[in-house]
């Protein structure tokens, strides 16, 4: 038996002035080579977990700690983070605040550099380490030049070059589009395979990684709630009624009460096939399009979409871009001739890959950007709220935030007091999008990424309140890269890439007929009735494959 | 869209920028040396011109005009304030005002002795400009590793730091322009403070798990001095050299006050010939250009 990178006996750890453990009684193991997730619901230890074993807790926060952590032999009660360096490398979750050094070149060189390794080995590593996840390019460029998804390469390169036996990644693809996410996991994935590193990700999406995982360890109030393979976990959670934990094609088989659970969309497709519940290929339902389909039903998403679609904003719209264009002084354009425009109660979800243009159109709507051509047009308040919530929240009591009525609408009622920094992500989140609203009834409701790091119960209560907001009479624009939400809340998906509209149609037609951007149940049915989310596939599965 | 003061570091096809980041930042010191050593303002005019068709020869242009903004309106003001505080000088240009019993007038040599520190003050600050934006900060950075590690990591870090809170701060003030009831400035900039400190936690759990507090001193690098190195660090010697030997020859001699007295014979004409040439020379000629890597 290979010895345990990672060893950890009865741990428990609680922050400085708090009563409650945030790790408590923790016990498992790592093998060499693994690749573990962690999961949970939000404030269930999973980033406390990755900070004990790299040595974060308690060296930098401080705190309680009972029981025993090794990392690659060494105990966290004896050795700090810079010990533990030597054999972890540590990627926490906002890349930006990771990234310390102007250059690429540089700052991949950093860690090797304070172990004062000579100047051959650190050119070397940071030669192989670029190759590895594929920056090699970005060597001589400015950090600050970087996309989300180069930073976040960049920052994964600078934790790996000096070869750490375990990698630890706090929800790494929280920032990236689809595209982007599905690319640093497959990245993961090799340097598991091919460097036998030890992965530990904590992750909420599960739907990403667990296809790679050899096993999943989910945590419950700071428990091991569940430490197994994906099936065995997925089956835990299914008898658990542990819905929150489950993929979307994991939750299509529990709903259409098929087993066992899948844990990749490769796996759900044999057993459909293996229960003669085959999927036919294809588009959705009304719009086939599969390989015997007519030409005419094969042409490009742009090309079918565009010009059947007519939406509900064509008569009067609660907020409409005629022509936007949004130029830069080197002559680069941002946004380019965008035409969009939605209805009161409509609800729009806004897809692209990071750098579509699609912030810069919700600040061009809410007017923060003026475009330098182009004309738009606002048939009253429009509410945006931006990325980060705590941007919002600049006040040392949530009451001086937002008035009695707002705090009560994010479920705040009798914490006027408290300060908005100590609120959890989800409690910020719903304070900054009523402050944001106002008292006032907006007619249009944007919101830019609103569920980046959230979990499933979390999304689920953000969709209902903007099905509210929708009834109320607003337009509801939601830029995402998270497809299984928008099915969720939108009726419409208008697909952006490099500045222009490049799909505009029904939710059950893009998040259909695309690759990246379709749900995970839309790729387990192939597409089969347009279905999107685990309840519509059930149906599908239950009314048109069975019958 | 680009904004703000401070030139920033990107890498072109310079031989500035291919230079090591040692013998690039003495050429740069060397320009700003011109301004520190002389108040002659033919000499002074001339190291201004040096310095900016050496940024120009650099492709950095634009990163000067991004410093001129904030240096020029800087240097109006010192010529605007010194004729009239220094009450020095026969000349008067303009009968003053009396204010509690003593009289404020403005002379040809006051105005004059702005001017000079105007042009001063944009020298240096200009030549500063051309080392932050044509040398390497990093490799800059890890010379001065050698002597300090953890001061010279804290000041890249500190670099590294402004434009990112810049971000924050700007993200702040557009999440306080989307409220209904936009709050004052005073309330978005104690909360920028307050998330500035996040990031420095944020920040230095980030360094902690790279290995920060084992940081040992770096090895020295061994690197063979390419053409590009060679020219610069000889231009920066020349400079250097030419500026101070003038000087304690005598040459550029200026005597502001009480009477304007400038010497402008051979020895100043040659001087003001020799700094642009010189500031030139590294960029000239067809071994500058080769071996460049055009990204």
């Amino acid at each position: 038996m290979p010895e345990p990178v990672l060893a950890v006996e009865r741990f428990t750890y609680s922050y400085p002035s708090s009563a409650v453990p945030a790790l408590d009684d923790v016990s498992l193991s790592l093998d060499p080579g693994s690749f573990t997730v962690v999961t949970g619901a939000s404030g269930c230890g999973k980033s406390t977990l990755l900070r004990a074993a790299c040595g974060l807790v308690p060296h930098f926060h401080g705190g309680e700690v009972s029981g025993e952590l090794f990392a690659g032999g060494m105990s966290v009660r004896q050795h700090g983070p810079s010990d533990l360096a030597e054999v972890c490398g540590t990627l926490l979750q906002d890349p930006e605040t990771q990234v310390v050094m102007n250059g690429v070149r540089a700052e991949i060189a950093l860690a090797l550099e304070h172990r004062g390794e000579p100047q051959g080995a650190v050119a070397r590593a940071v030669e192989e380490a670029s190759l590895a996840l594929g920056v090699g390019h970005l060597l001589d460029r400015g950090v600050d030049t970087l996309s989300g998804g180069e930073l976040q390469r960049v920052a994964l390169a600078g934790a790996i070059a000096h070869r750490p036996r375990l990698l630890l990644l706090d929800e790494p693809a929280s920032q990236l589009d689809p595209v982007a996410g599905d690319e640093l996991v497959s990245l993961l994935r090799r340097l598991n395979e091919e460097w036998d590193v030890a992965v530990l990700v904590a992750e909420h999406r599960l739907e990403r990684c667990l296809a790679g995982a050899d096993r999943v360890v989910a945590l419950d109030r700071g428990r091991v709630a569940c430490d197994a393979a994906p099936p065995e976990f997925l089956a835990w959670a299914a008898a658990e009624d542990r819905d929150d934990l489950l993929t979307p094609a994991a939750r299509l088989f529990k709903q259409a009460g098929m087993g066992p659970l899948p844990a990749s969309v490769k796996q759900a497709r044999v057993l459909l096939r293996g229960a003669g519940l085959a999927p036919a290929a294809g588009g959705p339902a009304d719009d086939y399009s599969g390989d015997d389909a007519p030409a005419s039903a094969r042409r490009p998403m742009r090309a079918r979409l565009r010009p059947r679609w007519r939406s509900r904003s064509a008569g009067h719209a609660a907020l409409s871009l005629h022509g936007v264009w949004l130029e830069l002084e080197d002559g680069g354009a941002i946004l380019r001739g965008v035409d969009f425009a939605i209805a009161p109660g409509e609800r729009v979800a806004l897809m692209g890959r990071n750098g579509a243009g699609k912030s810069t159109l919700l600040r061009v709507a809410r007017g923060l950007v003026e475009p330098t051509r182009g004309d738009v047009r606002r048939a009253g308040e429009v509410a945006l709220l931006l990325q980060n919530p705590g941007d919002y929240l600049i006040h040392e009591r949530a009451g001086d935030e937002t008035d009695a009525a707002g705090l009560a609408a994010a479920g705040l009622e009798g914490r006027a007091s408290a300060n908005p920094r100590d609120l959890s992500g989800g409690e910020r989140q719903r304070l900054a999008l009523e402050v944001a609203l106002g008292t006032s009834a907006p007619a249009a409701v944007l919101l830019d990424e609103p569920t980046r790091g959230m979990d499933w119960p979390r999304r689920r209560a953000l969709a209902e309140r903007l099905r509210a907001l929708a009834v109320a009479g607003a337009g509801v624009v939601v830029a995402t890269h998270d497809s299984g939400f928008a099915a969720e809340v939108a009726d419409r998906v208008v697909l952006m890439g490099q500045g222009v509209v490049i799909a505009d149609g029904p939710a059950a037609e893009v998040l259909v007929g695309g690759w990246h951007f379709a749900t995970e149940v839309a790729r387990v049915l192939d597409g089969a009735g347009g279905a999107l989310t685990p309840e519509e596939g059930a149906l599908v599965i239950e009314r048109e494959l069975v019958g | 869209m680009s904004g703000g003061f401070v030139p920033v570091y990107r890498r072109r096809p310079s031989a500035l920028h291919a230079a090591r980041a040692g013998a690039g930042a003495g050429f740069c010191l060397a320009l700003a040396l011109v301004g520190v050593v002389y108040e002659h303002p033919l000499v002074l005019l001339a190291a201004l011109v040096a310095v900016v068709a050496a940024a120009l020869a650099a492709d950095v242009g634009g990163e000067l005009r991004r410093a001129a903004r904030l240096a020029v309106p800087l240097a109006l003001l010192v010529a605007a304030i010194n004729p009239i505080v220094s009450q020095q000088g026969q000349t008067v240009l303009v009968r003053g005002w009396e204010i509690l019993g003593r009289r404020f007038d403005v002379t040809l040599e006051a105005l004059a002795y702005g001017g000079v520190a105007a042009l001063r003050l944009l020298v240096v600050v200009f030549a500063l400009a051309l080392l932050s934006a044509a040398v390497d900060p990093d490799e800059l950075l890890r010379l001065f590793r050698r002597v300090s590690y953890r001061s010279a990591l804290t000041a890249a870090l500190a670099t590294r730091l402004v434009p990112v809170l810049a971000r924050d701060a700007s993200r702040m003030s557009d999440a306080a322009r989307c409220r209904p009831q936009p709050p004052g400035r005073s309330a978005v900039a104690r909360a920028a403070l307050a998330g500035a400190l996040d990031r420095a936690v944020d920040v230095a759990a980030s360094l902690e798990v790279r290995g920060y507090a084992r940081a040992r001193r770096p090895a020295r690098t061994r690197r063979p001095w390419s053409r590009h190195d060679l020219r610069l660090a000889t231009v920066a010697l020349a400079l250097v050299t030419v500026a101070i030997a003038a000087r304690a020859l005598g040459a550029g001699s200026f005597t502001p006050y009480p009477r304007l007295e400038l010497s402008a014979g051979p020895a100043e004409a040659l001087l003001c010939a020799a700094l642009p040439a010189l500031a030139l020379a590294p960029f000239a000629g067809r071994s500058a250009r080769l071996g460049v890597a055009h990204a």
